[in-house]
């Protein structure tokens, strides 16, 4: 039932890390299980998962940009909800919605405000991703450079 | 020519302990694995994961490449690993910066200011 599941674990894995490891990783799953049980193993698998698809197959990104379109559609709908509400604050003056009406200038100020936050963190975002990229590729080239001088 | 090795240090304590179980033999990850927990008196355990998130990095930086080194009846799905001489370098500038740590940490330790 364990080995199973961690083939499943293994089989979910991003396919470049798959094909070069999953074989050997089952190996071991195969080896040590026997003497101190699979449950850590399991453990271990999952958080590997979760390590290949966020942090080494570049998937973050995605997840990047699905919790900054999240913030985008949010802030329009706030948005939206007080122009609506500003809109017909003469109209419906018994509701308690309408009796506290929202100035222009201050609708416009909120709306500036999280339009700007939006744009800070996607370039924030955008100049953190080109320096990790960067520096990465900088630092593997420079060691297969060595690597194959040194051959 | 004399390398720079400094883009590649601090080593992480995994990639610390995986240089150094090679450096005395080729080995395969099951074998990787019970060096470093014979090395630490199983102080550190490395599961599958964490061993091959590492060995995937050190390789494609060429600190470590695969071996054609083979044993008889080996499990087909068995694969060794040794360090290149790349490798060897990173890892003695590692254990070269350890000692400056250690070092420090001495003279540190035996004469302890006091506040005033």
């Amino acid at each position: 039932m364990t080995r199973t599941l961690y083939r499943w674990l293994l089989w979910l894995h991003p396919p470049v890390f798959r094909r070069q490891f999953a074989g050997e990783m089952l190996w071991i799953f195969d080896e040590v299980s026997e003497t101190e049980g699979g449950r850590l193993l399991l453990f271990d698998g999952l958080a590997s998962l979760a390590r290949q698809w966020l942090l080494r197959s570049g998937s973050w990104k995605v997840a990047a940009a699905l919790i900054l379109g999240l913030m985008q559609v949010s802030a329009g709908g706030l948005a939206l909800d007080l122009i609506r509400r500003h809109s017909f604050a003469h109209i419906a003056v018994s509701t308690p919605v309408a009796r506290m009406p929202i100035n222009l200038a201050t609708l416009i100020v909120i709306a500036i405000s999280l339009v700007g936050c939006i744009a800070v963190a996607v370039i924030g975002l955008a100049q953190w991703v080109h320096h990790f990229s960067t520096r990465r590729i900088r630092v593997s080239r420079r060691g297969r450079l060595c690597s194959n001088s040194a051959r | 020519m004399t390398e720079d090795f400094s883009p590649f240090l601090p080593l992480s304590p995994a990639a610390l302990h995986i240089l150094l179980s090679l450096a005395g033999e080729d080995r395969h990850g099951y074998g990787i694995m019970q060096e470093i927990a014979r090395q630490s008196e199983g102080q550190y355990k490395l599961g599958p994961g964490t061993l091959y998130d590492n060995l995937q990095k050190l390789m494609i930086q060429g600190i470590v490449e695969e071996s054609p080194h083979r044993a008889v009846n080996d499990d087909p799905r068995r694969r060794y690993y040794r360090l290149t001489r790349f490798g060897r370098g990173v890892l003695a500038a590692e254990i070269a910066r350890l000692e400056g740590v250690v070092r420090e940490a001495r003279v540190h330790l035996r004469s302890p200011r006091r506040a005033t």
